[in-house]
């Protein structure tokens, strides 16, 4: 299941352990929880470089805490702990040193709704441009318009970049955090169950611009929708009770399963 | 509750025994259902009745007063009281004291000022605490910060009083204010910090008296709204990168801004009525502008309170009228300045503020 | 539209990767620690003047405390505090049954009753009620219950007055308390086929008596240390209070603070020290109170 060997682990060392080719992300041993209960359990998985990476499972399959484990805004949640390793590029994001802002910069994230923060359309989409001072001013401009048109959002707000963007629908909102967290250049794009407050129109367009992003992004995507995985996936991995049970090209997990869990999740005889 | 739904809906032909109790509770609506709700209705609009007395009192002792000062009342600033021993003269109809004479502008000027100087402290003092509070402290450290709002709260104002006036303001006098005055260009604006600094009661102490008695109401409704701040959009800011500097910065604050707005407006309107403390701390003078931050001065509140003894020798009664003259004025300002935060706060934040002195 | 800065040049930053142990620029962590530190500033701005205030009034009347203020009525030496602690605990008791009673109505009015525009108004005028100044509530009781009514410096113009000040703290934590039981209660209690005053009883206002408890403290508090009502309604007396409602000034101990603390005679500024503890001693207590209510309520309901 897991490409790593055991003896390649290398706890919290900050050296470059491996740079698997082709590989954005690798979780090796991962054990996570929060106080007494463990999450995930001694789990290894590779995210594949400029593909997407649908996780899939039932309620509670830790597919949510994986996901956020990648970018590491677990931390904050209280009694946290973790053991094994997450690496970005071969590098472990959980060594001591490692700085969670340029993380997160390399990483980023959409999250299930929509979270617009309180400033104009403009301001929200250079928001972590500005926080990185990753272009100065003379290029704010360029930026707001091509990440816009970028999402498919240009059209709509072009009129309005200095207005609340409270004001607009859901699905033009989610579709403006979106633009933000493109804003800032991440390598590797998180997105938790980005579409389930999106009406079918606006979610069917979210699915093609993650198709367009792929080649140039890692995208690894939580959802609970099982056709929007096999529509826009290129693996899938299916989780069940805080382990990985299978990691495959997306229309082999769904077509010829390895696992019987796998099977009667995905024929819906569970979940 | 299954058992039950054969009392909600009785069948064609109820038993005699409930017959009879439904029979009594046709008679009984009037004590189940009418009385309570009259009692309370009663009780309920004992507020507004006491709202529209305060002001019909107030307007009914001091409409003559009112004509005889006229409108100038709020632009000048004389306090003299008149010849007691003169025979009263009658001026428009209304009976005075030979030369008697008040003007607002002093105590109006020294309100606000003294307000001024507690909201520009309280607010900023208040804002960054509630901020530590909820983004920064555990749980632990949070409750005992709001154990010394929650006390700083409920110490009576005369006990502030007496704070200020043995303790805080001779501190002022000698180890703060020497410093501020002599450090001062001299220059216009700036000329408001420099002048005598005096023995510590006056303007300055009495605006950072009022700061520390409003902290505890704009403190802890700003800590109120901003842990009101959903935990989505701080966290998206966190995932972009952001320090949690900068979180709370361009996202907790921001989101909190119109209630905190609020709330300070709420400050600043127990500022202006506060009475007790002032009146201590002040230096109670009458009758001229503070110029400088260290000159004695008096506020309306305070006047009323440390006036109205005096006011009783008024064999005319024409100093109480002034006086009520002066406690409709500060009724009208507290009761706009209380109005204008709660509607801006519900428009914009949708939210209750707190009352009074608020925790 | 062409590439223009990083931001637009392509999402995988060119050939390098950015590394992962890159501090922060500069200015964004100095930033942070300026932000914080001065939050911590502010923090310690609060628990300054709080620990200067208690210090103050401890260190000043502990030095001068004799336990017989406490027994002692006053006199022209000085003599005590007994008539004044006698005297706040009349206001105190007459406060809680008055505005205690039309605090407590008045809330369950404005939840169970009250619907629209009528409740909003009412709620409205309440909350103004509570921002006027207390010097404009004692003055406005001088002028109609002192004067007009001819009760003179009296307990029931100085209730009344206090009254007015607390009823809407209790309103309104009354108010709030009684939404906040839950509606299946309610349902409960009616289904079972209790009359609705029953349930209001039996059911409603148990459950929200922590909450009511709560504010009905914290008015306490108010009225413990309010001074600016009382002043020309209670007026002031050397002797024990009476019984008589009217037509009779009471002690009470703020005026003491208040009148005492620039006598020339130490023996009067002690007497100011004392009251000054002893109110801060009252305040403290029933603050200590309300906030053991509160934990014990959320102990009661975590274990639902």
């Amino acid at each position: 299941m897991s490409l790593s060997s055991p003896a390649a682990r290398s706890v919290d060392s900050p050296v470059v352990v491996d740079r698997g080719d082709g590989v954005a992300m690798r979780a090796r041993g991962l054990s996570l929880g929060f106080g007494s209960t463990a999450v995930l359990a001694d789990l290894d998985l590779d995210i594949h470089r400029g593909t997407i990476t649908a996780l899939i499972g039932p309620t509670g399959s830790g597919k949510t805490t994986f996901l956020r484990s990648l970018n590491r805004m677990n931390d904050k949640v209280a009694k946290h702990w973790h053991r094994g390793d997450v690496l970005l590029d071969g590098s472990n994001i959980y060594s001591p040193g490692v700085q969670l802002m340029a993380l997160r910069r390399r990483v980023g994230m959409l999250f299930q709704r929509p979270n617009p923060f309180p400033m104009s359309i403009a301001e929200n989409v250079l928001a972590g441009v500005k926080a990185h001072g990753i272009a100065g001013k003379q290029h704010y401009r360029a930026i707001v318009e091509a990440r816009l048109r970028e999402v498919g959002l240009w059209e709509a707000v072009s009129s309005r970049l200095g207005s609340s963007p409270f004001n607009l629908s859901g699905g033009q909102q989610q579709l403006l955090c979106l633009a933000r967290a493109l804003a800032t250049g991440p390598e590797v794009l998180l997105l938790d169950e980005p579409t389930s407050s999106l009406d079918p129109i606006t979610t069917e367009h979210v699915e093609a611009l993650l198709r367009s992003l792929a080649p140039a992004l890692t995208i690894v995507i939580v959802t609970h929708n099982l056709a929007q995985a096999r529509r826009v996936s290129n693996r899938t991995a299916f989780f069940y009770q805080g382990r990985l049970v299978e990691l495959t090209d997306t229309t082999k997990l769904f077509e010829s399963p390895e696992h019987p869990e796998t099977a009667n999740y995905v024929s819906g005889r569970m979940g | 509750m299954t058992l039950t739904t054969a009392d909600q809906v009785p069948p064609a032909d109820p038993l005699p025994a409930t017959r009879a109790a439904l029979a009594s509770h046709g008679r009984t609506g009037f004590m189940q259902e009418k009385l309570p709700r009259l009692v309370t209705s009663l009780a309920a609009f004992v507020p507004m009745a006491a709202l529209l007395a305060i002001v019909g009192v107030l307007a009914w002792k001091a409409l003559p007063a009112l004509g005889y000062n006229g409108i100038g009342f709020l632009w000048h600033t004389a306090w003299r009281p008149g010849n007691a021993y003169a025979n009263p003269v009658r001026t428009g109809g209304v009976l005075h004291p030979v030369g008697a004479s008040y003007g607002a502008l002093p105590l109006v000027a020294g309100t606000l000022e003294s307000s001024v100087i507690a909201v520009a402290v309280a607010v900023p003092v208040s804002v960054g605490a509630a901020l530590l509070v909820v983004e920064k402290l555990p749980r632990r450290l949070s409750s005992t910060v709001g154990l010394f709002l929650e006390v700083l709260a409920g110490i009576p104002s005369v006990v502030f009083g007496l704070w200020g006036a043995l303790t805080f303001g001779p501190f002022i006098a000698r180890d703060v204010a020497p410093f501020v005055a002599g450090h001062m260009p001299d220059v216009p604006v700036l000329n408001f910090f420099r002048g005598n600094v005096g023995y510590g009661e006056g303007l300055l102490t009495s605006g950072l008296v009022l700061a520390v008695m409003i902290i505890p109401i704009v403190a802890a409704t700003a800590r109120d709204l901003l842990r009101q701040v959903p935990r989505l959009p701080k966290e998206g800011a966190l995932a972009l990168g952001m320090s949690d500097w900068e979180v709370a910065r361009k996202v907790s604050l921001p989101w909190a801004r119109a209630g905190i707005i609020g709330a300070s407006v709420l400050g600043l309107a127990r500022a202006l009525g506060e009475t007790m403390a002032v009146a201590m701390v002040s230096g109670a003078v009458l009758g001229t502008v503070p110029t400088n931050l260290y000159l004695p001065m008096s506020t309306i509140a305070a006047t009323i309170v440390s006036q109205l003894d005096g006011a009783f020798t008024d064999g005319t009664g024409y100093a109480v009228r002034t006086l009520a003259e002066f406690a409709l004025l500060l009724a009208v300002i507290t009761l706009l300045t209380n109005i204008a935060a709660r509607v801006l706060v519900r428009r914009v934040a949708g939210t209750a503020l707190p009352i009074g002195r608020g925790v | 539209m062409t590439t223009a800065g990083a931001g637009a040049a392509g999402r995988v930053p060119d050939n390098t990767p950015l590394d992962l142990y890159g501090r922060p620029a500069w200015h964004r962590v100095a930033a942070g620690y300026v932000g914080w530190g001065a939050c911590g500033l502010a923090v310690a701005l609060i628990a300054a003047p709080l620990a200067s205030v208690l210090w103050g009034v401890i260190g000043r009347a502990v030095p001068v405390w004799r336990w017989s203020v406490l027994t002692e009525a006053g006199n022209g030496q000085g003599g005590g505090l007994a008539n004044e602690i006698v005297g706040t605990l009349f206001i105190l008791a007459g406060v809680s049954v008055l505005a205690g009673s039309v605090g407590v109505l008045s809330g369950i009015y404005l939840s169970e009753y009250a619907r629209g525009r009528t409740g909003a108004v009412l709620r409205g005028a309440s909350e103004v009620l509570a921002g006027i100044p207390s010097i404009v509530l004692g003055y406005v009781g001088y002028i109609a219950l002192v004067i007009a009514l001819h009760w003179q410096y009296s307990l029931a113009a100085a209730l009344i007055t206090l009254s007015a000040l607390t009823v809407p703290y209790i309103a309104k934590s009354t108010e709030a308390a009684l939404r906040q039981v839950p509606t299946t209660y309610r349902e409960g209690a009616e289904a079972l086929g209790m009359s609705p005053l029953r349930s209001l009883r039996r059911i409603t206002l148990k459950a929200a008596l922590p909450g009511i408890t709560t504010g009905w403290l914290v008015a306490m508090a108010i009225s413990v240390g309010e001074t600016a009502p009382l002043l020309y309604t209670a007026g002031f007396s050397d002797s024990l209070p009476s019984l008589s409602l009217t037509h009779s000034p009471v002690g009470y101990l703020p005026y003491v603070v208040w009148t005492f603390y620039n006598y020339p005679a130490k023996a009067f500024q002690s007497l100011s020290y004392d009251a000054a503890l002893i109110l801060v001693v009252m305040v403290l207590v029933l603050i200590v109170l309300a906030r053991i209510v509160v934990a014990f309520t959320q102990r009661h309901t975590e274990r639902n």
